[in-house]
């Protein structure tokens, strides 16, 4: 699509790549409707990109939990506050870590996949046969996973929270030794629903999920059909969401906070 | 075919599993936990300064919780907060003279409600008044005397040693700034406990360039800022002898405890609140007392 950009031209070409995956992500919309008909295929990259990323969701979330516990005890001990480790846990998980370190998991785990899958497609010319049978290749093949990635994160994102907080409690009431009463009753008391909950967590991963998703199925559809091409793909997916995502997440911390 | 059905099954699982930890940070967490979801009754109060006092902070009397702050606002044309606080319907026997104070939970810990019985035998109903209330007490004005700060002294030129005894010296440590006037003019060298005078002896070096400091100065222990460090102040005497190496400050002041200073603060406010109280009627503020 950016074929017509000079090679050299490093800006020119950005633009042209943000502005072609946007029109990709019109064209991805305007095609929900036509994919509800492929909604086992939804279904089946809900449970790809979302069920198998459960374990290292999970223990990734434990471990931040673990090692944010251990890490505000000693900082809050120096101050004599270590009754507010529990809080302290909460905020940066929900606000910060939870979203930004589910969605660089998500783009490692499930966005290279989805562009590596893509782009063999293109690469074996399995999505010109599509359009050759008059199947919306869109409808069928980037709709599902756009969709899948849009519901999968916030859910994951949960995950990981829970898990967490989990890590938090266990370093800092099992083992540091931090009230149990405290440690809960602090956190109660300093996490909002709304501001917390509902704008960080969903809202963030929710974008940061749309992000990525995008962002992988974009890179395979529109991937050099060569190996080579498809390897250089799946890299783009990695970094540019991890750019997407540390840049947008300091957009949305503006807006939501 | 049967592949895709576990394929559904166990996205529907993710999907529940996604719910769940959703429903356990919404409820567990935050303060959702908090509310209480049985009937409960409001009563207003005025505050004449209700720091950072929020909604939905707790309502304790003798510690436990019985109800929450409901809203706050500010009353019109006046300068008095008004709090309306919602409390449960189980703790219905709350009588009319009880005093509402905003307290802190610990140093660093967010400010509720705590009320105290008084000796009425009616009880405070819905939509009901605490006429007696005590506002939060800026911990600035409380400590704001004993604030210090500033930097070590340089120590060139060598130093000499003298002595003080201190019979509590807080968490003094070696190399803590001992300062005349705010300024750094040397450090402590070491606490040790005096195993004779059962005291704290603290040997501090002081930069020789100031070798005019009366031999009859006072030291004293403050703590610089509320969670500072603390350091050894000197409060120069009149004598016409200097300081030399060796010698010893006889006036000492030990460090003062934060927590007893602040009991000892909270419980004169409290008896002085309750001995006008009855007479006064309205919400008064003891920190201007002092």
């Amino acid at each position: 699509m950016s074929a017509q950009v000079g090679r050299e031209n490093v800006v020119l070409q950005s633009l042209a790549q943000i502005g072609a995956c946007g029109l990709f992500l019109l064209r991805i919309l305007a095609s929900i409707p036509r994919s509800m008909r492929h909604a086992g295929e939804t279904v089946r990259q809900l449970w790809f990109v979302g069920a198998m990323s459960l374990i290292i969701i999970m223990t990734c979330g434990l471990f931040v939990g673990l090692v944010l516990g251990l890490q505000l005890y000693y900082v809050l001990a120096i101050f004599g506050g270590t009754s507010a480790s529990g809080s302290v846990v909460a905020l940066a998980i929900y606000r910060e870590l939870g979203p930004v370190v589910t969605g660089l998991l998500f783009a490692g785990r499930a966005g290279t996949s989805i562009t590596a899958e893509i782009g063999l497609m293109r690469a074996t010319d399995q999505i010109a046969a599509m359009e050759m049978m008059a199947v919306d290749p869109i409808a069928y093949v980037a709709a599902p996973r756009f969709l899948a990635g849009l519901i999968a994160m916030p859910l994951l994102c949960c995950v990981f929270c829970a898990m967490g907080i989990f890590g938090g409690h266990l370093v800092g009431v099992s083992w540091l030794g931090v009230d149990n009463g405290t440690f809960w009753s602090n956190m109660t008391a300093n996490v909002d629903m709304w501001k917390d909950v509902i704008n960080s967590v969903i809202w963030k991963s929710a974008a940061f999920g749309a992000v990525i998703s995008l962002i992988a199925v974009f890179q395979g559809y529109t991937t050099a059909p060569t190996s080579e091409g498809v390897a250089y793909a799946t890299t783009r997916t990695v970094v540019a969401s991890s750019i997407a995502i540390l840049a947008l997440d300091f957009v949305l911390t503006a807006f939501l906070m | 075919m049967s592949q895709r059905k576990s394929y559904a099954v166990g996205t529907g699982l993710f999907i529940v599993l996604g719910f769940a930890a959703l429903a356990y940070l919404a409820t567990q967490t935050t303060s959702i936990a908090n509310s209480h979801q049985g009937a409960s009754y409001s009563v207003d109060a005025q505050f004449a300064n209700i720091g950072q006092l929020k909604e939905r902070a707790p309502v304790k009397v003798a510690g436990v919780r019985v109800g929450q702050v409901q809203s706050i606002t500010l009353e019109p044309g006046k300068d008095v907060a008004d709090v309306t606080l919602s409390i449960d319907k189980k703790f219905a026997q709350i009588p009319v003279d009880s005093v509402a104070t905003i307290y802190t939970s610990g140093l660093l810990g967010d400010q509720y409600v705590g009320i105290q019985f008084g000796n009425a035998k009616t009880y405070v109903a819905e939509g009901g008044h605490f006429g007696l209330t005590k506002s939060t007490q800026p911990l600035e004005d409380m400590l704001g005397k004993f604030l210090g700060g500033g930097s070590a002294a340089d120590a060139i030129g060598g130093t000499y040693s003298v002595k003080a005894n201190f019979t509590n010296v807080g968490t003094l440590s070696v190399g803590a700034p001992v300062k005349m006037a705010g300024v750094a003019i040397g450090s402590v060298a070491s606490v040790k406990a005096d195993p004779v005078k059962l005291d704290a002896l603290v040997t501090m070096d002081i930069d020789k360039k100031y070798d005019q400091i009366p031999d009859d100065s006072a030291a004293a222990i403050f703590t610089s800022g509320l969670i500072g460090g603390q350091y050894v102040a000197i409060q120069p005497g009149g004598s016409p002898n200097s300081l030399k190496e060796g010698d010893q400050l006889v006036l000492t002041q030990s460090a003062m405890q934060l927590e007893d200073l602040i009991g000892k603060f909270l419980v004169n406010g409290s008896s002085s609140n309750s001995s006008n109280a009855g007479s006064n009627g309205s919400s008064n503020t003891p920190a201007g007392k002092h």
